[in-house]
């Protein structure tokens, strides 16, 4: 009998102490604007852009992106684990693209060096499918998973190009990578400033960039218009997502 | 004074109660006496929704939730009849079981014989219908579709202040409504609550999962034979290791139930301009030029039974279908980029085609869709056989 009250005792000076703790940081909630764009300006589906030799149409755009992170030196803090977004929803009465914006609460307020995002699904996501995941959210989107490569479709950019500037657009063209080794990470540089009521952060994504060389130059588009569907040639898919790094901008 | 406020009360909310009930949608207000349910026992039970291991989770809205009841409800309204006119007519009239939930007429034809200028559309699977429903999209959910073709002229064409009253006389339909949903009075049924037990119902029509290509995504790789198989690595792009070229099929009938559910042009009409699309589809709902001609894709499931095909029901065999994409389309200003991809590439960014045994392989692999387990699943027939 002494025993149990004891160690009733014990367990209500336990329960006592951890409520004693200092509560976790709730954190605030810390929104980012998404938007497609070419050469700066927004994206518009179906309006011709000069590309190179060529003129080039963009009719669907979309993207997974994983693990989005704000770092400040050594110290990692998580934002999400993966969000979609598509900027050419095809019921969108409108050509102009969507500026997807979506609201991560419990983001500790305070200063950040920079952002790191992923750019596709991680390799832990990467080895479901969609019915692992319940409907309506990111990874349950069955029109972005490819059962071929065993992947979900990191970055789908389809459209069409006039090859000899006559006005027709002759060609497709049709980016869509995928699978593990397609993945990037990358990490920008940006003095991000989170605190509840502060400026937004903006990031954006410019398609003429996606398709230019590390260098500057132009990507073959005509001899590269598509991304092979034999899961061991990755070639172009990885040329496309290399460019994450040059074509992504972050603004506050 | 206590008692003569009570009393007062209670007038002012017999007299409330009697307002409520004459302003529903019923012609012959039902006092709430001789309309009381009270006595039924109400004991929803939850229901799990039977699906394959391979399928997800079957979605529901949060104010409608499955019911045993409730379903049973809604498959009584869908094949009745009573929700016509002339009670000759019921959702069933055009979506049949046995043609996957379609009439397999070119277009459908209502209970005055008038013809509409569509195709009945299958309901297998349609509760993962994400993006809109009909194949203009124009409608968001199913309690909100099961609304429209009762009072559809082309369709059951009466209204519904009629068919609430019918069900309200009913000798069982307002027990049936008393254990769906908990009225307490005949005088609570409406519309709404109608389209819920509908769309309750339509939710379980899904597929048994036994399919052979089925039986094939579970690992029994014998289930299909070597032309299926053939048909199945270009409908998924998946051939190019075997020499065989891209169908770009599942790019648009993708995921588990074979349509992405997204509005493509798939390259069936030469038209000169995009103004010119017979039936503006898309583009008639948005408003966007060049949405026009575009239409939701349709679920490839059970579509050997759902002939014949297209919103306007303008090919009678699965082989005019590929054969019309085997082609490349007509090169159509708004015409998916898929469309002109069908073949392997030719270097010059064109595209060779799909030659006759390819079709003959994707047709035979459309055929290794068919699911009788499902179109004969007792819990989706007619119950008033
Ligand atoms: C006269 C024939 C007819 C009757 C009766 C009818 N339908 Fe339909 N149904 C159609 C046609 C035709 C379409 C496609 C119409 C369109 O896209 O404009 C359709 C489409 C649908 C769809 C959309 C399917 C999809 O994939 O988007 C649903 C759901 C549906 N019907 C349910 C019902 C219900 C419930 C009833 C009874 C209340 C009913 N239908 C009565 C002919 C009919
Ligand atoms: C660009 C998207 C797209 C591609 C690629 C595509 N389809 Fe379709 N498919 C559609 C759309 C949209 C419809 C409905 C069009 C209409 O009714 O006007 C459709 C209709 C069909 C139908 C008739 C369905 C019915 O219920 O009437 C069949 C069969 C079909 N497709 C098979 C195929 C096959 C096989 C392939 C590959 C060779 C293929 N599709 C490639 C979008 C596509």
């Amino acid at each position: 009998m002494k025993n149990v009250i004891l160690s009733a005792f014990a367990a209500a000076a336990l329960i006592s102490v951890s409520a004693c703790k200092e509560p976790a940081d709730p954190g605030v909630d810390f929104a980012i604007n998404f938007k497609a764009t070419y050469d700066s300006s927004q994206l518009e589906k179906n309006k011709p852009y000069n590309f190179d030799a060529t003129q080039i149409v963009v009719q669907r755009y979309r993207l997974y992106l994983s693990d989005i992170a704000l770092v400040k030196d050594t110290t990692v803090v998580p934002v999400t684990d993966v969000v979609y977004l598509d900027f050419t929803p095809d019921q969108a009465a409108s050509d102009l693209s969507k500026t997807p914006r979506i609201v991560f609460s419990g983001i500790p307020a305070g200063e950040y060096d920079g952002i790191r995002i992923g750019f596709g699904v991680n390799a832990a996501n990467n080895a479901k499918q969609p019915s692992d995941f319940p409907a309506g959210t990111p990874l349950a989107n069955e029109l972005d998973y490819w059962l071929g490569w065993r992947s979900y479709i990191f970055t789908v950019l389809d459209g069409r190009m006039d090859s000899d500037k006559d006005g027709d657009m002759d060609l497709p063209y049709s980016y869509h990578c995928g699978s593990d080794p397609v993945y990037r990470v990358f990490t920008f540089n940006q003095h991000i400033h989170v605190e509840e009521g502060h400026p937004e952060l903006n990031i954006e994504f410019d398609i003429r960039k996606l398709l230019l060389n590390d260098n500057g130059t132009y990507y073959d588009i005509l001899a590269n218009n598509a991304t092979s569907n034999l899961v061991t040639d990755t070639r172009v898919a990885e040329d496309i997502s290399s460019h994450y790094d040059t074509a992504t901008t972050i603004k506050q | 004074m206590k008692k003569v406020l009570h009393i007062r009360n209670f007038g002012l909310l017999l007299l409330g109660a009697i307002a409520f009930f004459q302003c529903q949608d019923g012609n012959t207000p039902i006092t709430p006496d001789e309309g009381d349910l009270t006595d039924i026992p109400y004991n929803p039970k939850p229901y799990a929704v039977p699906k394959p291991a391979h399928f997800p989770e079957v979605p529901f809205p949060a104010d409608n939730p499955f019911t045993v009841d409730g379903i049973a409800l809604g498959r009584r309204l869908f094949y009745d009849p009573i929700l016509s006119a002339d009670s000759t007519m019921s959702c069933s009239g055009c979506h049949l079981p046995q043609g996957s939930f379609t009439d397999n007429y070119a277009v459908s034809v209502g209970i005055d014989g008038i013809a509409g200028k569509r195709s009945s559309m299958s309901l297998l699977n349609i509760a993962y219908a994400n993006n809109g429903l009909f194949w203009d999209g124009r409608s968001k959910t199913l309690e909100e579709q099961a609304l429209l073709p009762v009072e559809d002229p082309i369709e059951l064409h009466t209204t519904w202040a009629n068919v609430i009253e019918k069900l309200r006389k009913h000798p069982t339909y307002p027990e049936y409504f008393r254990k769906a949903f908990g009225i307490a009075n005949k005088g609570e049924i409406t519309k709404e609550l109608a389209a819920k037990a509908i769309a309750q119902f339509e939710r379980i029509l899904i597929s048994s999962g036994t399919s052979k290509f089925d039986q094939f995504i579970n690992g029994n790789i014998d289930a299909l034979d070597e032309e299926e198989l053939d048909g199945k690595l270009m409908f998924f792009d998946e051939g190019a290791a075997y020499n065989l070229p891209d169908g770009q099929c599942f790019h648009c009938h993708g995921g588990i139930t074979l349509t992405g559910n997204q509005f493509f042009n798939n390259g069936i009409d030469s038209v000169a301009s995009l103004d010119d699309f017979r039936d503006k589809g898309l583009g008639g709902v948005t408003g966007n030029r060049f949405h026009n001609g575009k239409f939701r894709t349709p679920t490839l499931r059970n579509i050997a039974f759902s002939a014949p095909y297209m919103h306007d029901g303008r090919f009678q065999t699965l082989e005019e279908c590929v054969a019309q994409y085997a082609d490349n389309g007509f090169g159509v200003e708004n015409e998916d980029i898929f469309i002109g991809q069908m073949g392997f590439p030719l270097g010059n960014g064109k595209y060779s085609g799909l030659n006759a045994y390819q079709q003959r392989a994707l047709v035979k692999f459309l055929h290794a869709l068919t699911d009788t387990v499902a179109i004969n699943n007792p819990d989706f027939q007619n119950p008033f056989k």
